[in-house]
């Protein structure tokens, strides 16, 4: 089997395929800061694709309340405890050799690929199918806490808080490496080369379910009145620039333009010819990704190179977080807690535009104040951030402060 | 446009297929298996005026003596597995225009839903060489140079056939909804807007005609005339395959004195089979004749001409004692 370079775990892994890869690739940034749970996201996806019979279970976008909620139930526990099955004690990181190519360092456990075959699996993956019961109440344990007994509770403070939840975001990640690509025995599923969007063709599926077994994230689901598998499709004809209100230009896709919290902001990543993503530090995703390094995979350790990066929630125990997003959580954290200007600047893109930003800069404006972060003074300055389309067309000017309107006496109590 | 990655082909793969069957023939003879081979199974196939169409456990299969054929796991390419079935027990026959093939193994549950993430289907299959092959394909779904074709017989299309298309709501009949929008708009079942037989609701028979040139290359025929049932009894699933013995164009054709290879493989449903997870054989040959299949004898003749003996004999003594009576009267 060829070996892969993942730059997520900072060394080569085995993989199905030899590397190809796309030219451009979808990806995004969730703030698990921000999120209200609303649940917009979800019901953007599910009006838009799944409404059908059939498609009940189906949340291509889903929310759930962590460490006890799961959609399917506990998903990443299942796959966590594979992995440790395959690797008793040995799923670590070697945070000390951080690099460009590398900058989480290494890792030094085992993939899902090479769990399966320290298992003697004959699988691409190791995996499991969820069952019927798994895939009902998918927001089971919604604002569910840890630590939640009265014995239990405390004042909460930063930087962990004792009781503590947070919310997941999850649509599939289209994966650089994606194990649900891997697993099937058809080549039914494709990553696009233009955009890295993975699809399942719905033609040439035959409802093997191998895709269902051995993603790690459980996104691809089985249709009984259809009885082949779909997917998040990463609403592609808004990325394509087909859809007819997109005019042309590249979208972000449902679930992140109704955000209500504003946690998302969607783009295009440019993919190097040897697989590296091409140095682009005034893309935005670019930018908080590898630069600032503020927004983290989901599971690297799981290795199919997910593309959808998550800002760690500040207020979660470190050790949890390390499992779930690698040794660059206390960085990510540290960085968005006191922000430099320019991401600042950055982190008012968020919804702020349907249209997929591909580039930015920063205007720079007077300073507004000043604040104590973790013992720090940071100023804050009311800069303003501007978007430009693939073409360098402007399509969104935003300050770091909101506008203010004053309504004046005369409005007051009016609507 | 969109492309797909897939593996390198041709001579590599090629290679690959050649070397894991020796491989899998190695190992099999190592393991003390015997293989079905060609040279030692054959499978007779004889000529009757009329062979029943609708019933596999019909009287009629009495008379054709039946072949084990060994079945094993499939080693050879991913998903691997299978081997809970030993064999299929074989026997077949033509009545001058088709070709009957019956299939026989245990099975102890009879799984033919289809309607949940975990739920998959009980199946079985015939192949035989492609159209056209001047030599014999792998038997591991063909190889690029020599294709095969396939009869897949799927308890969950039987279900369909017999009682209609079922879907999770027949096992949830109190699932709620408020409504489908757009319901009746097929181009939200997107299996079956995008033309996937798979996704198809009505079925003209429970077997699938397939064809294949290699692993992952398994695609449904342009003429589905394969035709055939499948029941299930006392723990024992027989499926008969019936076909036409000259096939549509593209597809092989049999003649009575000819002879050529087939396959046999069987899913188990319950055991989470599918795809390369199956029990499979190595070729058989099928030897098409034009010998006639001889009808055994009922079994029930000796009962029944003892019994008529008995009764018979009965009825003497009776009329007998009859007029004995009469006689001490007058
Ligand atoms: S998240 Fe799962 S379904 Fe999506 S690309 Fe990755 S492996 Fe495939
Ligand atoms: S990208 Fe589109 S298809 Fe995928 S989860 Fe979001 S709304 Fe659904
Ligand atoms: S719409 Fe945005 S804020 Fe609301 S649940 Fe989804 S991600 Fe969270």
């Amino acid at each position: 089997m060829p070996d892969v370079y993942n730059w997520q775990l900072g060394r080569p892994m085995t993989y199905r395929f030899r590397e190809a890869h796309p030219k451009w690739q979808f990806a995004a940034v969730f703030n698990i800061n921000r999120c209200i749970a609303c649940q917009t996201c979800t019901m953007a996806c599910k009006s838009t694709w799944t409404f059908s019979e059939g498609q009940e279970h189906m949340w291509w976008n889903n929310v759930e309340t962590k460490p006890y909620g799961g959609y399917p139930h506990h998903w990443d526990v299942n796959t966590l405890k594979l992995l440790d099955k395959a690797d008793p004690g040995g799923q670590k990181w070697d945070g000390r050799t951080a690099t460009p190519a590398a900058p989480y360092g290494q890792f030094t456990g085992k993939t899902i690929f090479e769990a399966a075959a320290a298992l003697g699996k004959t699988d691409e993956a190791i995996g499991y199918l969820p069952t019927d019961d798994e895939w009902t109440a998918p927001n089971i344990f919604e604002d569910t806490p840890r630590n939640r007994r009265e014995s239990e509770l405390q004042a909460t403070s930063l930087p962990e808080h004792r009781t503590w939840f947070f919310y997941l975001q999850r649509i599939c990640n289209h994966c650089t490496y994606p194990a649900c690509l891997a697993a099937c025995p058809r080549n039914a599923i494709y990553k696009r080369p233009e955009d890295g969007i993975v699809l399942i063709d719905e033609q040439r599926c035959r409802g093997y379910r191998k895709c269902v077994e051995q993603c790690p994230y459980k996104k691809p689901m089985f249709r009984s009145t259809t009885r082949v598998s779909e997917k998040c499709i990463a609403c592609y004809p808004r990325i394509e620039g087909t859809d007819p209100i997109s005019e042309g230009e590249p979208m972000e896709t449902r679930c992140m333009s109704a955000c209500v919290g504003k946690i998302r902001l969607q783009g295009l990543i440019e993919v190097g010819a040897d697989g590296r993503w091409a140095v682009n530090p005034d893309n935005p995703l670019y930018y908080m990704v590898r630069e600032e390094q503020v927004a983290l995979p989901l599971y690297p350790q799981f290795g199919t190179e997910p593309n959808i990066y998550y800002i760690p929630p500040r207020w979660v125990p470190r050790p949890y977080l390390h499992q779930m997003f690698g040794p660059g959580a206390d960085a990510a954290i540290e960085r968005y807690a006191a922000p430099s200007r320019r991401l600042q600047a950055v982190l008012q893109l968020f919804r702020t535009t349907q249209r997929i930003v591909h580039r930015f800069e920063v205007v720079n404006g007077h300073k507004i104040g000043e604040m104590n972060v973790a013992g720090k003074t940071m100023e804050l300055f009311n800069d303003t951030v501007v978007g430009f389309d693939r073409n360098g067309k402007e399509i969104v000017r935003q300050s770091v402060m909101e506008p203010l309107h004053d309504r004046g006496p005369k409005y007051l109590n009016t609507i | 446009m969109m492309s797909r990655r897939v593996p390198s082909r041709g001579f590599a793969a090629g290679l690959a297929i050649v070397l894991a069957a020796a491989v899998v023939a190695a190992t099999t003879g190592f393991l003390g298996v015997m293989p079905a081979s060609s040279q030692a199974q054959v499978v007779q196939v004889r000529a009757a005026p009329s062979v029943p169409r609708d019933d596999p456990f019909a009287a009629f299969w009495n008379n054709v003596q039946p072949v084990d054929v060994a079945l094993s796991a499939q080693n050879i390419t991913r998903p691997m597995g299978g081997g809970t079935v030993a064999a299929v027990q074989l026997r077949a026959a033509h009545d001058g225009k088709r070709l009957y093939i019956l299939s026989e193994w245990s099975d102890a549950t009879q799984d033919a839903a289809i309607d949940t993430t975990t739920s998959f289907t009980d199946a079985a299959a015939v192949e035989f060489p492609a159209a056209g092959t001047t030599r014999i394909p792998s038997f591991c779904m063909g190889d690029p140079g020599a294709g095969v074709n396939i009869w897949h017989w799927k308890a969950a299309w039987q279900r369909d056939v017999d009682s209609g298309f079922a879907t999770n709501r027949a096992r949830y009949a109190n699932m709620q909804v408020d409504l489908y929008p757009q319901d009746g708009d097929t181009t939200f079942q997107t299996g079956l807007a995008a033309g996937n037989p798979l996704s198809a609701q009505k079925h003209g028979s429970p077997v699938e005609n397939l064809v294949a040139a290699q692993f992952g290359t398994l695609t449904n025929a342009d003429v589905q005339d394969v035709g055939g049932v499948g029941r299930w009894k006392d723990g024992r699933w027989r499926v008969l395959f019936v076909r036409s013995l000259a096939g549509a164009e593209g597809s092989p054709s049999f003649a009575p004195g000819g002879k050529t290879n087939a396959a046999f493989a069987v899913w188990n449903g319950s055991d989470g089979q599918r795809d390369g997870i199956k029990s499979v054989s190595q070729f058989v040959d099928l030897q098409i004749s034009g010998e006639k299949i001889v009808r055994k004898p009922s079994s029930f003749a000796p009962a029944i001409i003892a019994f008529a003996g008995i009764v018979g004999g009965l009825a003497v003594i009776a009329v007998f004692g009859v007029f004995a009576e009469r006689r001490k009267r007058v």
